[in-house]
């Protein structure tokens, strides 16, 4: 039985120690505000590097799940949400905190946040198997076409205008473009370097776009961090449960719509944080209280960005096409411990993956009393000067960086890319949409080039195949119709 | 007493000084041109383990994957050659023709190599071949009627195996449609898509996939049939070619390096594969052992490279 040996990995003493460990250290980073799920990941790979692929793994998920509840916790203490997917009702909370509900809004969210993740991670443990199952029948035809799905997703759905959103993700391309070509093995932007031969290195360019960028905004001004409301942590579950029976639809369909969007690529925790709370807004009865402090829109809205973790898993490990920029890093580590995504990875260690996916339904269910041991030490947790933080991180980076790669050229590359996330996000370019670009970049190349090699030249098979064909029409719809449309408006 | 100082001193300032007698005084760095977790790594580990426990002195790997294993290679090329600095090396005959990067035979040290890994010529399991014969056959027929996967690129040792294969039947391989991926797992799940006719890897790489009934391997281009997987026959037991071909690994050093050290490491090799533990350890990984003393593996090294030289321009890659 997969499942029974999968949960003997998990319970090996050194694994759980690595979960536990990986579960506060989430809670920490998601907690402090500006320091994101994705930058907690990345600072954790290059240790998982030592690690064997079960505690590695389970290890990320688990701290995943972990910071996106944590964001939680400044949202509504002190108004700046921990991790952008608590930002859509981060208002929401902190209008309650200040009415003295903090303890009603965030044992609201601790428990449906929880909640999200459970039935984001049943998704993946049920769809994943049947969805792989399905696509062990892709061709380099289908695989190219979920690859320009991705991209085309992943400027629909960034927070900022689809300009911008275009122009981060042709730099992600043009990063990922570096090195030898993935085809012929021609040598690209090397100027005849040989540690360019090797291409930009994925984790360095992410620790340094996601990690050392923030270390440099907080050089370049210090922000000083507003007073933190106060709370009780004996009250924090007193008439809770009341709200979230009350709530259960609304938190069931918050989390339906978190592990969908979720797992479509480019789609993330906080979009799905955005949407979900747009959908309570429209359907709740108490439409009037929602932006005055209410936990109808905090619980719908806290399960969706806890789905939508469990949900871009799932095109993750079936197509080894990223769901947001978390999930991309995960493939990252995925191809690093040998565990290659695709759907004969669910043939070839069932094992091993199921491990990962329960590790990730525990991570979720003891989120509950971790999160509220994080919500009584929160005053302690900031109580860190962000400079020493600051600084603890920079190193952090540069040791990471170097113990993956091997090469002090990777610090170097490392710090070119915290400039350029600096750079970019000081002028409001998003930053997930240059991950997803490194890592679709090399899938779409390669898949169209084959392809067009096996098709002998001809671009017919990219629609006569039924499921190409099909994925081929969509992704051409998703930019023909907002484009079509905005052209209906502006003609009326 | 002031002497010894004054010695231990220079000897501590000029370590590229360090002689036969001496070496090795300090931690030896084994470079591994290909990144943690995967096979060449898995191996070099464990040389590294018994090589520290022969000479007393630490082994350590360092992974260098970067491009394809252009980085770590270079980094072994280029390193001095103190004896500090070893290497493992696979089939690398094909970057210098395809203009990857200059590796010659000649600039590399032959130390010894320890291990063989088959070629296997996988299909379909529906397909309707059902020998290497019926396969190689149909190709020759009808050439650019069938697609082969790369795996990685064309030059790797998969795809080189089987296009010398191809051209030792008389298949003309101008013709032959050689498509480049991304590695051999992806390739086997297309070509089980029904994307590609026939993708040659190693056997055990494509092993979950005929578990699985899904992928029948034709042939395993050894001089035996592989313990794990009895049934697939050796391309002699089938044609009357006798090739072996597939992937090899083995100990370097940089050009250069003092005979005595490299006949010690050699000699340290020798105990290591004959060891009865370490061919376990090897089979249990599921990894070929195949023995080459420095003399054999330079002669290996130095033919392997013409004739990978002469496919690639055939191949016109």
């Amino acid at each position: 039985m997969v499942v029974f040996e999968s949960l003997a990995l998990l319970m090996e003493p050194k694994t759980l120690g690595v979960i536990l460990g990986c579960a506060a250290y989430g809670l920490i980073v998601g907690a402090i505000p500006g320091f994101t799920a994705t930058m907690a990941v990345a600072l954790l790979v290059p240790m998982t590097y030592f690690l064997d692929p079960v505690p590695a793994l389970a290890g990320i998920v688990t701290l995943a799940a972990m910071a996106i509840f944590a964001g939680d916790i400044p949202g509504a203490l002190l108004r700046m949400p921990g991790t952008p997917a608590s930002a859509a009702y981060a208002n929401e909370s902190y209008q309650m905190a200040k009415r003295g509900e903090a303890e009603t809004a965030l044992g609201v969210g601790l428990l449906a946040s929880a909640f999200g993740g459970v039935f984001g991670a049943l998704m993946l443990i049920f769809a994943a198997p049947f969805l792989a199952e399905i696509s062990l029948s892709f061709s380099s035809f289908e695989y190219f076409w979920l690859a320009c799905l991705g991209l085309v997703a992943a400027i629909a759905a960034s927070n900022s205008t689809p300009a911008k959103g275009a122009i981060s993700l042709f730099i992600g391309l043009t990063i990922g473009m570096v090195g030898l070509d993935p085809v012929m093995g021609q040598q690209r932007f090397t100027f005849g370097n040989i540690n360019l031969v090797g291409g930009l290195a994925f984790i360095p360019v992410l620790i340094g776009l996601f990690a050392v960028s923030e270390a440099f905004r907080f050089g370049a001004k210090p922000v000083a961090r507003p007073e933190i409301l106060p709370i009780s942590p004996k009250s924090l579950f007193t008439g809770v449960f009341s709200h979230v029976r009350r709530l259960k639809w609304p938190i069931l369909r918050g989390s339906g719509i978190g592990s969908i969007v979720g797992a479509i690529p480019g789609a993330g925790a906080d979009i799905a944080a955005y949407i979900s709370y747009a959908v309570a807004r429209r359907f709740s009865p108490k439409k009037d209280a929602f932006g005055t402090g209410t936990v109808d829109g905090i619980a719908p809205a806290t399960a969706a960005n806890n789905a939508a973790v469990g949900g871009a898993l799932i095109p993750a490990t079936v197509f080894g096409i990223p769901g947001d920029s978390l999930t991309a890093v995960i493939i990252g580590v995925l191809y690093m411990k040998g565990l290659n995504p695709g759907p004969t990875v669910f043939l070839m260690q069932p094992t091993l993956l199921y491990a990962i996916f329960i590790a990730f339904l525990i991570a979720n269910i003891v989120m509950v009393p971790f999160g509220f041991g994080a919500i009584v030490l929160f005053r302690r947790i900031l109580s860190a000067p962000p400079g020493v933080v600051m600084a603890l991180v920079t190193l952090a980076c540069i040791v990471g960086a170097f113990a993956v790669e091997n090469t002090t050229f990777a610090i170097f590359v490392m710090l070119a890319a915290g400039l350029l996330g600096f750079y970019l996000e000081e002028n409001e370019f998003p930053l997930a949409p240059v991950i997803l670009g490194i890592v679709l970049g090399p899938i779409l190349e390669s898949t169209f080039l084959a392809s067009l090699a096996k098709s002998q030249g001809s671009f017919v098979e990219f629609f006569s195949r039924p499921i190409a064909g099909s994925l081929g029409a969509i992704t051409i719809a998703t930019i023909l119709v907002p484009l079509l449309y905005a052209l209906l408006i502006r003609r009326k | 007493m002031k002497r010894t100082i004054i010695a231990v001193t220079l000897a501590a300032l000029m370590p590229g000084l360090a002689v036969a007698g001496d070496w090795p005084e300090r931690p030896v760095t084994i470079v591994v041109p290909a990144g943690a977790g995967g096979g060449t790594d898995a191996t070099a580990r464990m040389l590294a383990e018994r090589l520290r426990d022969k000479f007393g002195v630490p082994f350590n790997v360092v992974n260098q994957g970067q491009g394809g294993g252009v980085v770590g290679i270079n980094t072994i090329k280029t390193a001095e050659a103190d004896g500090y600095t070893i290497g493992v090396i696979y089939n690398f005959a094909h970057y210098a023709p395809m203009g990857q990067a200059d590796f010659n035979a000649s600039d590399f040290t032959p130390i010894a190599q320890y291990n063989f890994d088959p070629a296997g010529f996988n299909v379909r399991a529906n397909s309707e071949w059902n020998s290497i014969g019926d396969a190689l056959d149909a190709i020759k027929a009808a050439p650019a009627d069938y697609s082969i996967a790369c795996g990685g690129g064309c030059g790797g040792s998969w795809p080189i195996a089987a296009a010398t294969l191809m051209s030792e039947w008389g298949i003309d391989l101008s013709q032959v449609r050689m498509i480049a991926g991304q590695g051999a797992a992806g390739a086997l799940q297309d070509m089980v898509a029904g994307g590609f006719d026939v993708v040659p890897s190693s056997v055990p790489e494509a092993g979950a996939l005929i578990q699985a009934g899904r992928v029948k391997s034709l042939a395993v281009f050894g001089s035996e049939r592989l313990a794990a997987f009895p049934d697939i026959p050796t391309l002699s037991e089938q044609t009357d070619l006798d090739l072996t071909l597939g992937a090899w690994r083995g100990v370097v050093a940089p050009v250069g390096l003092d005979a005595e050290i490299a006949g010690e490491l050699a000699e340290a090799m020798s105990d290591i594969v004959s060891d009865e533990s370490w061919q376990a350890q090897m089979a249990e990984r599921g990894f070929g052992v195949q023995w080459r003393d420095t003399e054999a593996f330079a002669d290996f090294m130095a033919s392997e490279e013409g004739s990978v030289r002469e496919i690639v321009a055939t191949l016109g890659l």
